[in-house]
């Protein structure tokens, strides 16, 4: 194998993670771009500063958003002539920008880049009906009035009723929340190890506010300066009290374990990630806190077959491990973005069940347990909330700078699980 | 609306007796910035909803206080017919959403103009004491007279023709949707027949509005700190295509807008200066 | 700019003519513009030294000389070699005729010997320098300033010139009535030859890095503008929630934002790690931050107390005790006091302690840090507008106001051009100084 140089990850920068319709309701996905590639450009010294380029992208985009990454480039202090491309892979575009961009930092194409991710379900587009859609496109294309005539003929009232938004799997019609449940159910997790899990993402996160980790990865925004999401006095026992949302129709209701504190809400923010060459950074004196060793995507049929929406990691995580010659044991901290408590446990039990790993995974022996005391230890998406795109920044940024804590050599592993039964995870070494 | 009514009844006095000199009254009010007003007009003239406040929405923000003012008896000129043919101003700072403004407008330099007489609103904006933006509009009475004469500087001029920085395409109902949010509700901006009324073909854009746009199409160029100087030209006819072009001067930008009959707006602007 | 409504309303003529005096616009600097916007007099009595090189210095600046004759934008008087009462009589009679002759915002800048303890009478004339400065402050009007320069005929005249750029240009015009000691520059001695390129004349910290507390708004936002329009790459601290501020500051001028607390524990130790590692050294370091909890003494709690004391000087001396090797060999410290901290200040009893203390620490980490080339100096601003100010009940803040030789608040940028004359690599030679930026406030020495 030809040794390529591997890209740094110097640094980050990610605005509060707001609450849908909470503190940035009026915010576009270009205003929050734009506003966190700013507080990235003043960490780093930015300003006027051409990169090699700047991959993002939003999961739920406005039309008029075609270019939104070079849009909000150009609405940035970095300079204009800075190339910038939108990238779409659900919930696993801000990981996968981050890949795309230290790829191509690898092969020497560019010396710098930024990976960036936003989304806003606030201000999350509404489409026309789909029949209306094709009147007034072919009304568009009318040469002479017979041809509007006909074409306006074919309007009905139900046209007028937009589409809403929903966050529901084409395929199946079934919501990703509904999706999870099954998991959980065919996993058997329990309602109180979900609660657990959410509690420690809580108090994980405002625990590390509180030490002044994020103080050089989080630029305030719109007067939100933590995330909203984040309730550092939560408890099992206040969880405990919540009813249901997930799960709760046919058979097995009675066994629905998911709610709004073991879930994600909807939420609206920005994350970038600067990476560079080695000697870019050295270059500019900036930092080096990681390198990006290696990646993996994969995907798995979970509308045929017999896998769960959001289990695709699951699958990655070992092809990932074996091309390095690594086993959990090597890994010092992990990074499984919680879409839903349920999720993450899920994930777990799979890595550690010898018949799954056998039948499904083709190994040996299971990956293994984890040791909880390096799983998310600064909290994760339960507690910061997860606008979509912008959550594989964050996580890349975090663990970037633990393993830079932790000191070179140090490795970390993100798990991130997207719509459309995808994963992707990827591999830090700390510098 | 508030400003609506004040319209109207600057309409229902402007045939009185009118003062012949400028009120010394100052109108003043305290304002916090109302974050989805602002969102709002960024949305409508191209900006970037943030917590800098774009340098025209301050002008907005005194706005209703220049129509108080000249709304009143004690005001030389009737309200309607007023031509707002020049805006300058300075942010002498960026300003943040979350501020508490004290805004003052004032009218002062009233003088003869050979088209009538002209006079200039005076808009003050101080955060806790300290300034932070001046704004001087100033409109002209057409017809009317004014003892002094005063000469105001040329003000920005066309440039050298070169190619459109960019294309804009003005719709009908645009007057209306910048009325809304801007509360400049002058019926020459709302309704053809108005428009008529007052010898315009059509319904004719803000000029505040084209000013804010050629503005916003230099975001993440300019920096907060920023002093710019607009003078209006032929009035822009809705809907229109007019085309946009700026160019770099040694401290600032030059810019216009002109469609194929006329120049509508000649503009400069630069980093703020002190003192 | 400021809302200083008073102030602009005495511009107009009619208000004038009513006898009310006019409140002089200040001139204050801009890049390109010329040192003094007219001629300058430069005398000197007896064997002063220091006289021919200000003249050199003027005439390179493109400042011609006055003559007998109309008017003048300054007066320089090197009276360094002053030492009877008699000699005194000639600064007297050098002064009297140019004060008519004084254009408004011009300056006034006298150099005087440091008073020598074995001759009393040398002693009495040198420190009669001080009263004669301070009451010629009051005196003029129209903006002008007067200042003092104290030195030994020993100090080589070059570590004069930044002063007197200083005190004479358009960046000092809310520096009044101050006596600035000017010794022979700190460190070792530089070959010229050594030294390369002097630091082109409108950029003067070219090639500097600077730290600058507390620079999302107010003072350290202008301060942090201002040692970057001369030249400086700036580290712009401030407080995690002021981040959004704070980076727009950096991004405007090109610089960097580093969000930190300063009161926070591993703080100095962050900061000097953020130094090292992305400009190896820090040749400017503005301590800006400070907080005020006013209350009377009787109404005094301990948070509201022990809260300004950690930000306003635990943070300073803590940040100073780690920089270490970090400070360059030509670095320079300057701390924010405040004339609170000289005068005191009912119900800042808190403030005043603290901004006290800086001085205190100032003039203890002077002499300990001049063998390595490095200055520490106190800028203690006086009614400055700013939001802090702007807190104030009208009456307490229109005194305030007036209360001065300049009959003005100051601006943010009036502390600036101080604190970046006393950055400068070739001002080595006044360390452990108090700098009032007051316009000779009637509160305080």
């Amino acid at each position: 194998m030809t040794s390529v140089r591997r890209a740094a990850v110097i640094g980050g920068n990610r605005i509060p993670f707001a609450r849908s319709n909470g503190a940035y309701a009026e915010a576009s996905n270009l205003d929050m771009l734009t506003a966190a590639l700013d507080g990235l450009a003043a960490r780093f010294g930015l300003a006027g500063v051409e990169v090699g380029e700047v991959a993002g992208g939003a999961v739920l985009k406005h039309s008029r958003d075609r270019d939104l990454t070079r849009e909000a480039v150009l609405g940035s202090s970095l300079a204009p002539t800075t190339p910038a491309y939108d990238v779409a892979q659900a919930c696993g575009t801000g990981l996968e920008t981050v890949v795309l961009v230290a790829n191509k930092i690898a092969l020497g194409q560019i010396e710098s880049g930024i990976a960036a991710g936003v989304d806003s379900a606030s201000d999350a587009p509404v489409a026309l009906n789909d029949d209306l859609r094709r009147v007034l496109m072919k009304l568009n294309g009318a040469k002479n009035l017979q041809q509007r005539i006909a074409a306006l003929a074919g309007l009905r009232p139900g046209q007028i009723v937009p589409e809403l938004p929903r966050n529901a799997e084409p395929r199946t019609g079934l919501s990703m929340g509904e999706h999870a449940a099954i998991t959980a159910l065919e996993w058997g997790i329990t309602r109180e190890e979900q609660d657990e899990l959410a509690v420690a993402s809580h108090r994980n996160l405002a625990a590390a506010y509180d030490r002044g980790f994020f103080d050089d990865l989080v630029t305030p925004f719109l007067g939100l300066s933590r995330d909203s999401t984040l309730r550092a006095d939560t408890s099992v026992e206040k969880l405990a009290k919540l009813k249901p949302v997930f799960g709760t129709r046919g058979k097995n209701a009675a066994a629905a374990t998911m709610t709004a504190g073991n879930s994600t809400p909807l939420t609206d923010g920005a994350a970038t990630v600067l990476l560079g060459s080695d000697e870019w950074a050295a270059e500019r004196r900036l930092p080096v806190l990681a390198h990006v060793v290696d990646a993996q995507t994969a995907a798995v049929d979970f509308v045929h077959g017999e896998d769960g929406l959001l289990t695709a990691p699951v699958f990655a995580m070992p092809k990932l491990l074996a091309r390095n010659g690594l086993t959990f044991a090597d890994i010092d901290f992990f990074e499984i973005h919680e879409a839903f408590a349920s999720t993450v446990l899920a994930t777990l039990k799979a890595w550690e069940d010898p018949a799954f790993a056998e039948e499904r995974l083709g190994l040996d022996a299971p990956l293994g347990p984890i040791d909880r005391s390096k799983l998310n230890v600064t909290g994760s998406s339960l507690a910061t909330g997860h606008p979509f795109a912008a959550t594989g920044g964050r996580i890349t940024a975090t663990l970037a700078k633990l393993l830079h804590e932790k000191g070179p050599g140090s490795k970390g592993v993100i798990s991130i699980c997207a719509a459309g039964g995808q994963g992707v995870v990827a591999l830090l070494e700390g510098a | 609306m508030a400003l609506g009514l004040l319209y109207a009844k600057a309409a229902a006095t402007a045939l009185g007796p009118r003062s012949s000199t400028l009120p010394d009254t100052v109108v003043r009010r305290i304002a916090a910035i109302d974050r989805a007003h602002l969102a709002a007009y960024a949305r409508l003239c191209g900006f970037r909803f943030g917590d800098a406040v774009p340098v025209p929405y301050l002008h907005v923000l005194g706005f209703p206080q220049q129509i108080e003012l000249m709304a009143t008896r004690a005001f030389p000129f009737a309200l309607p017919g007023l031509v707002h043919v020049r805006n300058t101003g300075t942010a002498h700072r960026p300003v943040d959403a979350a501020e508490r403004l004290s805004i003052a407008v004032h009218a002062e330099r009233l003088r003869s103009h050979p088209k009538g007489a002209q006079v200039d609103l005076v808009t003050e904006i101080d955060v806790a004491g300290e300034r932070v933006y001046d704004g001087r509009s100033t409109y002209l009475a057409r017809g009317a007279s004014a003892p002094l004469a005063e000469a105001d500087p040329p003000g920005p001029q066309p440039f050298e023709d070169g190619p459109p920085t960019a294309t804009w395409h003005l719709d009908a109902g645009l007057g209306r949707r910048y009325a809304r949010i801007s509360g400049d509700v002058n019926p020459i901006h709302l309704s053809p027949l108005a428009a008529k009324a007052f010898g315009f073909p059509r319904t004719i854009a803000h000029g505040m509005y084209t000013a804010a746009r050629a503005l916003a199409s230099l975001d993440g160029r300019l920096s907060g700190a920023l002093t710019w100087d607009v003078k209006f030209g032929k009035p822009l006819l809705l809907p229109s295509v007019v085309q946009l072009r700026t160019a770099p001067t040694g401290d600032g930008w030059a810019i216009d807008v002109r469609s194929e009959q006329a120049v509508h707006l000649t503009a400069t602007v630069s980093e703020a200066r002190s003192g | 700019m400021t809302g200083d409504l008073l102030r602009d309303i005495t511009q107009i003529g009619l208000v004038r003519k009513l006898g009310v005096p006019r409140i002089p616009v200040l001139r204050r600097y801009e890049p390109g513009a010329p040192l003094l916007d007219g001629p300058a007099l430069v005398g000197v009595i007896g064997a002063g030294r220091f006289a021919e090189p200000i003249r050199a210095l003027l005439t390179a600046a493109g400042v011609a000389d006055a003559g007998d004759e109309g008017r003048i934008a300054a007066v320089v008087l090197d009276a360094s070699a002053v030492r009877t009462i008699d000699e005194l009589a000639g600064v007297q009679q050098f002064l009297t005729p140019t004060m008519r002759r004084l254009q408004p915002c011009g300056r006034v800048l006298l150099i005087a010997p440091e008073p020598d303890p074995a001759d009393p009478e040398a002693a009495a004339v040198a420190q009669a320098f001080d009263g004669l400065v301070r009451s010629i402050g009051k005196e003029l009007r129209a903006g002008a300033t007067a200042n003092l320069l104290v030195t030994t005929a020993e100090t080589d005249p070059a570590a004069l010139d930044p002063s007197v750029r200083f005190f004479l240009s358009a960046r000092s015009a809310y520096v009044d009535g101050q006596v600035v000691h000017v010794g022979p520059p700190v460190g070792r001695a530089v070959d010229p030859a050594a030294a390369g390129d002097p630091a082109p004349a409108d950029e003067p910290l070219s090639g500097r890095v600077a730290l600058v507390t507390g620079a999302a708004r107010g003072i350290g936002a202008a301060v942090a503008e201002t040692l970057a329009r001369d030249g400086a790459t700036v580290v712009a601290i401030d407080v995690p929630a002021a981040g959004d501020a704070l980076a727009k500051v950096a991004n405007e001028i090109g610089g960097t934002a580093l969000q930190l607390d300063i009161t926070a524990p591993d703080a100095p130790q962050r900061i000097v790690a953020h130094l090292e590692e992305r400009h190896g050294r820090v040749d400017v370091v503005v301590h800006n931050a400070g907080i005020t909890r006013d209350k009377l003494l009787a109404n005094m709690t301990a948070d509201r107390w022990n809260a300004v004391l950690a930000v306003n000087l635990r943070a300073q001396l803590a940040i100073n005790a780690a920089l270490g090797e970090v400070l360059s060999d030509t670095a320079r410290i300057v701390c924010v006091a405040s004339t609170s901290g000289i005068a005191g200040n009912r119900g800042q009893t808190n403030y005043a302690a603290s901004k006290a203390g800086v001085i205190g620490m100032v003039r203890a980490l002077a002499p300990q840090l001049a063998p390595r080339g490095v200055t520490i100096n106190a800028v203690a601003p006086g009614f400055i507008e700013t939001e802090m100010t702007a807190k104030m009940p009208v009456a307490t803040r229109e005194a305030g106001r007036r209360i001065n030789s300049l009959r003005q608040g100051g601006l943010p940028v009036d502390v600036a051009e101080t604190i970046a004359w006393l950055a400068r690599a070739d001002n080595g030679g006044v360390t452990g100084q108090v700098v009032r930026v007051c316009g000779q406030s009637w509160l305080g020495a």
